[in-house]
């Protein structure tokens, strides 16, 4: 991808050909092979896709997670602050984890610990990576709870999680990601499981945190579109284990490149239109990550194909300054700027 | 907390109530079924008579039988001259017994009777052979935590590989031979010379062990009461041994794949601490639960083992019992059965209770 930037903003990660494969019955099944995006520092990127994209494998992967067996990191290089994560030896990747990345999970009522109070659950990775004494990790973890909106913080900390609310749950799980400040918070569909007022809720809050707390990056994946337009600024667009598109919030829904984006955005309903006979969507169904087409991912599904797309994988190519597309058929604008990978 | 008490004061509660079903059923079965006591005495006096050639008094089909006097003198002797109902609120201790001044005798009170056998009370038989068995069950049991939690824990982490494939197949192996094979295989190759006479074949201690223990031999007499308990403590170990592990490594699979050892690794815990706290923690659930089931089947002792074994434990003095028609010990063995594990259930409700917060019985 692109090394130089017009913003000039820093890069706090990069991920380059990236490939999780995965063992199904003696078959391989790559459920992400070659992602390429990068995140500036204090950003939040949005990473968009159906499910089986490949979403929650790459932040596993970035958070090198992956349960082995049955599946493993084939290649790839994950540069986070200068630093390559696959080369890290085990103790200084997870050094990082939690403490410079840390990661929140879809599902808030299996997350936690049944049989740990909440407290203790806060404490340990303070007291495991800051060498808190226990007393101060305690001032901490009810300190963040405040912060997330839980009312008599002090009190509940040593509540079981089972005495907590969906929603709750999540803010506990947002403390706990946000109590060692990491530079990195990796939301994996933070409101999917959640009633659709609380989603707002806990995505107002992710953003607020952020503001307060400084300087924390949030890597949000996720398949509502809604959502992305709401808090990110950037936007990724996954399919087939790849990297589609990648563009600022505001172009991407202005301009969709990629027809599986222009797809995804026909097909979200439209209250301020005017009712149409029926909801568009995109034909077909995603294929079984065991076979994913030769070619582009999406010719299967593409509307607009060409006889190229079925047998010859289109790069991510930069169509206009930030704005990236993996497409035969979309060409660099003529912007000078604009240039191949 | 207060939802809990209330509920475990109404389980006490339904104890008696349970007790008393099941102890009538037995009394009445027991009652009914041919071959008590009268029977047998019967049949042994008029083996003798023939054998002797006396007189005999013989009943209107012409057969052979005692005088109608003899039998209703044995059945008042073995306290079964009154109805089923009566007799077992005798036994019972809420009916007054006519035979004994219209005393209040009987479980109420503390008297289990005599037995038929031993001619002794039925308490004092079964107090002397319930610490045989208790400590067998015990040594047992505990053996059984400590071979199979570290094999079951080693087997859910080495999933798949050659030492949980190689386990495995000693785990079914040991699950298909009983325990007592076990022991009679073991008593034959390393109680005589077929293979290493090391071990004495089978007793519970030698025969000198009470004068060795009051002349001061302890350590002696704690070398002789292990040496003994080695074969059968196998059996007793062999008998849940598979069940055990295999809990164990499914439990704990089960837990490695939970989305909070997931969190707990997205901390950045070690991997020991993710294991061994937070999976471990949860898998043991259901392996602590069944302490309180197991404590019932520690008092009964195992019948098979402690006949190769020849100890005299519970298990064999209530199989003679059985055979013999003791029925006062029977009862008396079932009191302690029910009790043990009616008790037994709450205290696993108890357990579950303690270990695993989401639980509140209301």
């Amino acid at each position: 991808m692109a090394t130089t930037e017009a913003i000039g903003r820093k890069k706090l990660l990069e991920v380059e050909d990236l490939r999780t494969y995965f063992d199904v019955e003696g078959r391989t099944a790559k459920a992400v092979d070659g992602v390429d995006f990068f995140m500036y520092e204090n950003e939040v990127l949005g990473l968009v896709g159906e499910s089986g994209s490949g979403k929650s494998v790459t932040a596993l992967s970035i958070m090198r997670l992956i349960p082995n067996p049955p599946g493993w990191i084939e290649r790839g290089a994950v540069r986070f602050r200068g630093k390559d994560l696959m080369r890290l030896t085990y103790d200084e990747m997870r050094e990082i984890r939690g403490k410079d990345i840390s990661m929140i999970f879809q599902e808030p009522m299996t997350a936690l610990n049944p049989v740990f109070s909440i407290g203790f659950q806060l404490t340990e990775a303070l007291q495991h990576h800051k060498a808190m004494s226990k007393r101060q990790a305690c001032e901490r973890a009810i300190e963040m709870l405040e912060l997330v909106g839980i009312p008599d913080a002090a009190r509940r900390l040593w509540s079981y999680p089972h005495e907590f609310s969906g929603g709750m749950r999540q803010r506990v799980m947002i403390a706990m990601a946000l109590s060692l400040t990491p530079h990195l918070l990796i939301a994996d569909e933070p409101t999917t499981a959640l009633d659709v007022t609380i989603q707002a809720q806990i995505l107002e809050l992710m953003l607020d945190l952020k503001q307060k707390t400084g300087d924390t990056a949030i890597l949000l994946i996720t398949h509502d579109l809604a959502v992305v337009a709401e808090s990110c600024e950037r936007v990724a667009v996954m399919y087939g284990g790849k990297i589609q598109e990648v563009a600022p919030v505001e172009r991407l829904f202005a301009r969709p490149a990629h027809p599986y984006t222009r797809g995804l955005l026909t097909s979200l309903p439209r209250p301020d239109r005017e009712r149409q006979a029926r909801l568009q969507t995109i034909p077909g169904i995603v294929p079984s990550i065991l076979d994913f087409p030769a070619g582009c991912k999406f010719w299967t599904r593409c509307p607009v194909k060409e006889a190229v797309c079925e047998t010859v994988e289109p790069e991510l190519v930069e169509v206009e300054p930030s704005h990236w597309c993996r497409c035969h058929l979309v060409q660099p604008t003529a912007t000078p700027g604009g240039r191949s990978k | 907390m207060h939802g809990m008490t209330s509920y475990f004061i109404r389980r006490m509660l339904l104890i008696p109530v349970t007790f008393v079903c099941i102890t009538f059923m037995v009394y009445g079965i027991m009652r009914l079924a041919p071959g008590g006591p009268i029977e047998q005495a019967r049949t042994q006096l008029l083996m003798a008579m023939q054998e002797g050639g006396g007189s005999l008094a013989t009943s209107a089909t012409g057969e052979l039988d005692l005088p109608q006097e003899a039998i209703e003198q044995l059945k008042v002797y073995y306290k079964l001259h009154r109805s089923i109902p009566v007799g077992y609120l005798i036994w019972l201790g809420v009916w007054p017994d006519d035979d004994r001044q219209g005393e209040f005798n009987g479980v109420v009170q503390g008297d289990l009777g005599m037995s038929y056998r031993y001619s002794e009370p039925v308490l004092t038989t079964i107090v002397s052979k319930f610490p045989i068995s208790i400590t067998f069950g015990l040594i047992g049991y505990l053996a059984t935590w400590i071979v199979c939690i570290p094999l079951g824990v080693k087997k859910a982490l080495t999933h798949r590989s050659w030492f949980d494939t190689t386990s495995s197949l000693v785990v079914f192996l040991g699950y298909s031979i009983p325990g007592f094979v076990a022991c009679l295989a073991l008593l034959l190759m390393f109680g005589t010379s077929l293979v290493w006479d090391i071990f004495p074949l089978g007793g519970f201690r030698s025969e000198n062990w009470n004068e060795m223990w009051e002349a001061g031999n302890f350590w002696w007499c704690v070398r002789d009461q292990a040496h003994h308990m080695v074969i059968p403590i196998i059996g007793y170990v062999m008998s849940g041994f598979a069940t055990m592990t295999i809990l164990m490594k499914n439990s704990l699979l089960d837990n490695l794949g939970a989305d909070y050892v997931r969190t707990a690794f997205a901390k950045g815990l070690t991997e020991r601490r993710v294991i061994f706290l937070h999976a471990l923690r949860n898998s043991m659930i259901p392996l602590c639960v069944s302490i309180g089931h197991a404590i019932g089947l520690l008092f009964a002792g195992s019948f098979l083992i402690e006949k190769t074994c020849n100890i005299p434990g519970m298990g064999l003095l209530g199989f003679n019992s059985l055979v013999e028609r003791d029925y006062p010990v029977l009862m008396g063995i079932l009191v302690f059965g029910v009790l043990i594990r009616l008790l037994g259930n709450i205290l696993s409700d108890v357990i579950l209770a303690l270990v695993d917060p989401r639980v509140r019985f209301e």
